[in-house]
Order: structure tokens, then sequence, then C-alpha cells
């Protein structure tokens, strides 16, 4: 369904030296810099799956997405959309894709929400019974009643991001390009939202590349992820892959008494793991212990604090994702080097 | 056409929309020109008067008291935004969004501003056109309203549209090389200014420098629909200014694809 191969794109930047002087020198005699936002990647995305394409910020994601949208061309590389290169015929290419900007709206400024849905019908000439359909679907899901009849610039956030998210569905895309759809949202709403994206995947496979910093976005809706930094690819594969291969950390968290007494100390002296692999933090009458689990079982670690402290009850967390894809950003673009 | 036509007419609902919204704005653009006019008014009559107050190379008082009010209210009527829209879009990234539907990107700019002439037509050409008819009745004792010059003037000025609608487009594309077009929006409106006669009648101009003008689209854009008002021009005369008008907007047309051919690979998107 997508294909990216090789994308490649370089931005001219100027760059400008600190104070007055550096910005008559800018003026007259610009130094110019070349930017590589993004730097062969490629992927590849079947039919029917949601991609979560993620990536510290200024990673890249937006461009390669703007490239994906036919918006942006390539300096080199190719990419390739049900059989079509958006860069070619950008008119007939966009009917077939939706997409959300985050940080955009779609949505016209001064009208009635309702109005821009009319509009949109107009453009992707989408026919009465079909629209009343969808719309009642959109509704359903989003919640759109409420504020349908106001004007776009009164609506609060989450009003306007739902009302995008239908937007860019209202014409049965085949693929749904979604950047940061969830940025700056209560739970409320981003669950409404991923309800949205998830119902639109199972009911009609739509395909869908999803950037987010949300990592619960990524658990419930992804079936992969595709991982970027520097412009490039760091990682592509399953969310469990990605779990089994780099989720050494494990957090056990213990109740006790009084845990004043406990140091990171006894632990360091007591287990051999060095700085990377053992973070111990306490208050009152609680302790977490964060460790790496491949220099240590679990089995042992947990006997080793029983053999401290008396101890009322312990809880064992899994793998947080966060915490991996955390190390990867911080390692991921130094080990490629 | 039909489907074209739905596709596109929102977009021009959309602007009347935000005219209405924004009217103020509006009145504001529209009193400004008054009182503008009023400015050079006061101006040529002292010009007049230090002449005796007869003709002055071909023109009465009369005759450049319609020319000042109209030339002004015309330029008002094919006043086109759009390289401000454009370089606005690109500062701040929302081309993005337009470049996301599947529409005719100048269209759909272009239906944008039709729905604002439509309102401009209405509300300020018309009684325009009335008061000065009146004016001219009250000084020269006959009715001078001719109703085939007003048709022509209405082709002229359809073509000043195209025309000065290209103009503005083929600046709106420089955006996507310059990044920020404040600067070159001013450059663009004093050299429209002063080339396309608004400021002072070609006619007035040394001869030379006159027909070099008449030639260049910009006299295209209020002179010629005026001067064909005001019945300055012969049939020949007017077929020909017609015909040139024609010319500059089909090669504009041109001018305008090529440089955004050029431009859209050359697009960086500010800011995410």
């Amino acid at each position: 369904m997508i294909y990216a191969e090789h994308l490649r794109k370089e931005f001219q930047k100027i760059v400008k030296e600190p104070g007055l002087k550096g910005s008559f020198k800018a003026l007259f005699k610009p130094k110019k810099e070349t930017v590589v936002a993004a730097d062969d990647i490629s992927f590849h995305v079947p039919e029917g799956e949601i991609l979560g394409f993620i990536g510290p910020n200024g990673a890249g994601k937006s461009t390669v997405i703007k490239m994906l949208t036919g918006i942006l061309t390539p300096t080199s590389g190719e990419c390739r959309i049900n059989g079509k290169i958006p860069q070619n015929d950008r008119k007939n290419y966009v009917k077939e894709i939706g997409a959300v900007f985050g940080q955009r709206t779609q949505l016209w400024w001064d009208l009635p929400l309702q109005e821009t849905y009319l509009v949109l019908k107009e453009i992707y000439e989408v026919n009465d019974e079909k629209f009343k359909k969808r719309m009642d679907f959109l509704n359903e899901v989003l919640e759109l009643e409420s504020f349908i009849k106001s004007p776009v610039r009164t609506l609060s956030l989450g009003q306007r991001m739902r009302a995008d998210i239908a937007a860019s569905m209202l014409h049965s895309p085949k693929v749904l390009f979604l950047d940061e759809p969830t940025i700056g949202l209560d739970v409320v709403v981003k669950d409404n939202i991923r309800q949205a994206i998830m119902k639109i995947n199972k009911e009609e496979k739509t395909t869908v590349i999803l950037t987010t910093h949300d990592i619960s976005d990524i658990e419930l809706l992804c079936d992969r992820i595709v991982m970027i930094d520097k412009g490039k690819n760091v990682y592509d594969g399953s969310l469990h892959e990605l779990r089994e291969n780099f989720g050494q950390t494990r957090e056990l968290i213990f109740e006790t008494a009084n845990s004043s007494n406990i140091t990171e100390e006894q632990f360091r002296n007591g287990l051999d793991l060095g700085g990377n692999d053992l973070v111990i933090e306490s208050d009152k009458n609680n302790f977490k212990v964060k460790f790496n689990s491949r220099k240590l079982p679990v089995g042992e670690m947990l006997s080793y604090t029983l053999s401290l402290t008396k101890v009322k009850d312990i809880s064992v967390k899994d793998a947080d994702i966060e915490e991996i894809i955390r190390n990867l950003y911080r390692h991921g673009g130094e080990s490629d080097e | 056409m039909n489907k074209l036509m739905r596709r596109y007419v929102p977009f021009a609902k959309a602007g009347v929309q935000s005219l209405i919204i924004y009217r103020l704005n509006f009145i504001g653009f529209v009193v400004g020109g008054l009182i503008y006019c009023f400015v050079m008014f006061y101006l040529w009559r002292a010009v007049f008067d230090s002449n005796g107050g007869g003709a002055f190379l071909g023109f009465s008082m009369t005759d450049m008291v319609v020319y000042l009010f109209l030339s002004n209210t015309t330029s008002q009527l094919i006043f086109s935004d759009v390289s401000n829209d454009i370089g606005q879009e690109i500062r701040d990234g929302s081309i993005v969004m337009r470049l996301l539907k599947p529409v005719n990107t100048d269209l759909s700019y272009m239906f944008a501003e039709l729905g604002a002439i439509v309102m401009k037509l209405v509300v300020l050409l018309i009684p325009m056109i009335v008061g000065l008819e009146i004016y001219r009745f009250c000084t020269a004792g006959v009715v001078m309203f001719n109703i085939v010059n007003f048709l022509l003037y209405l082709l002229s000025a359809v073509l000043a549209y195209i025309i000065s609608f290209r103009v503005n487009l083929c600046f709106g594309f420089i955006a996507f090389y310059v990044k920020n077009l404040w600067g070159i929006g001013i450059l663009k409106n004093s050299i429209i200014g002063f080339l396309s006669g608004s400021l002072i009648p070609l006619a007035f101009m040394p001869d030379g420098l006159r027909i070099c003008l008449e030639y260049l689209p910009f006299a295209s854009m209020s002179y010629t629909p005026v001067m064909i008002y005001m019945g300055k021009y012969g049939v020949y005369e007017i077929i020909f200014r017609i015909g040139l008008q024609i010319l500059w907007a089909v090669l504009l047309y041109g001018l305008s694809k090529l440089i955004w051919f050029g431009a859209i690979k050359k697009l960086c998107v500010q800011g995410g």
C-alpha cells in the first residue's frame, strides 16, 4: 500500500551569526547550510495496517509525512502510495488520502463547522446518501453534535481536533495520515479519537500512519512501529519485538512499614550492578527498584530485597514502552553512526 | 462545468462570509479609498484652476472627477490580495492544508476573491456609477451615460481582474523562495500604483513613457476600462486595447504556471 524508498530531503538554511553584526553579514552575504531533515528513510506499510511513526521532536517525522502526502518533493528517493507517486499528480492523489496535522486545521476558520463539511462534500464529490451516513457515524463516535453549528474559531482545542479528524475521514480515504492527532488533548477526547481511528480501520481497512508522542496511542492502536531519529530509520518492527529486544528494564515496587533505611548502596554492594543497571527511588513507605533484568533475574532481585527488609506488598511492572523508547532515542542515533 | 462550479462556489461563499464577518475592515478599505479620491480631487482642482479652469490635455474638470473616482473604484473592484494570502500561508505553513485538497490551487484562490468582488460590485461600483452620472448631469445638463461603454467597461474590468490576479499570483509564488513577502508587497503596490495610471492618468505623462506604459499589463488594470467608460477610445482603439488585455492575461497565466512548477519543488514548510 505504502512504499517509501530511500527518501531524502534537504533544506537550505541561512546561518546567522549572533548580534547586530551577524545580522548585517547575513543580509549581504548569507552563509548557507544544508540541513538534512530525512536521510535514507525506507519502509513499507501493507493495506489495513496502523503504523506508529515515532521519534523525538525534530527527528523528521513531519517532513516524511509531508513527502508521503505529496506536499514536499523529496530531494532523492521515491514514495509510492496505492500505486501512485504523490508528487506526479497531486490533485488526483489527494482524493484518496486524508490527513490531519495536529498543529494546523483544515476547517474553514470563519464558517460554522457544518459548512466546512458541506464544502468538503462538494470538493470530494461525496453523494448525499453517503454523506448522511458518514456524518451520522462521525457524530456518533466523535460527538460533534453540540458544536456543529458554531464557527470554527470559537471551538476549543478538543472540539477542533475532533472536528478535524472527522473532516479527514469524511470522504472515506484509503490512507489516513495523522500527525500528532492527540496533541494537547484530555483523556476523554483522546479516547474519542482513538475509537474513531480504530473503527474506521476495522470497518474500511483504512491504512493509517500515525505520529504521536503519546505512548498509549501506540499501545492501543498500532500493529507496528517505525522509529526515526535525526532523519534516519532507527527501528522497524512490532511493539512486541521491541519489548523483547530492548525491554530489559523491570520495575519492582515494594510497600513496607518503613523504607527510610533502604539505600542504593545496599543494593549496589550486595548485587554487583553497575551505574545504569540499577535505579532506586524511595519515599516514606514505598520504594521502587528499576533494574536490568538481563544482568539479574527478577527472582534473585526479589529474594535479595526480601532479605533486607520486611515487605507488605509487591507489584511488578512490565517493561515500560516509554522507557524503551527513551533508551532508543538516547542510544539509537549514536549506534547508527 | 456544473461540477466545477459546485466545487469552487464554496470558496466564493467563504470569501463573502469573511467579508461580512470582518466588515469593518471592508468599510475601512472603501472609506480610505474615498478619502484618497477627495484628496486627489482637490489637488487636481488646484491644477485646473491655475490653468484658467479650461480643459487640460483633453481632460475637462468633469472628466477628471470621473477619472479619479472611477479609476479608484475600479482598482478597488479588481483588487487582488492573493499575493498577500499566499505569503501569509507560506509564512505560517498553512499552505499545507490547501495543497491537501483535490482542487486547483489557482482557482481556489480566485473563487475566494470572486465572492468579495460580487459584493464590491453591488455596494461600491453601482452606487459610484450612479453618483458620477448624477454629477455629470448636473455639470453638463445632459445625460452622458452610455450603456455600450458601460458594458465594454465591465468586460474590460473582468480582464483587468484576471491580469491583476495573475500578477499577484506571480508575486505570491515568489514567497516560496524568499519566505516573507512584506517588503516585496510594498514594492509591488507602489509599482502598480504608478504604472497603472491610478496615481496620474497616463495621458498626462510624456509621450515616450506613456506609450511604453500603455503596453505594459499594469495599464490594463484600471486605465483601460476607465478610458473605455469615459468614451476616450474609438472603436478600433477599444478592440486593440481589449485584445492587448487578453494577450497579457494569457501571457501572465503562462508565467504564473511556470513559476508555480518551479516553486512547488522549493517549498519547505516552516514550523512543523
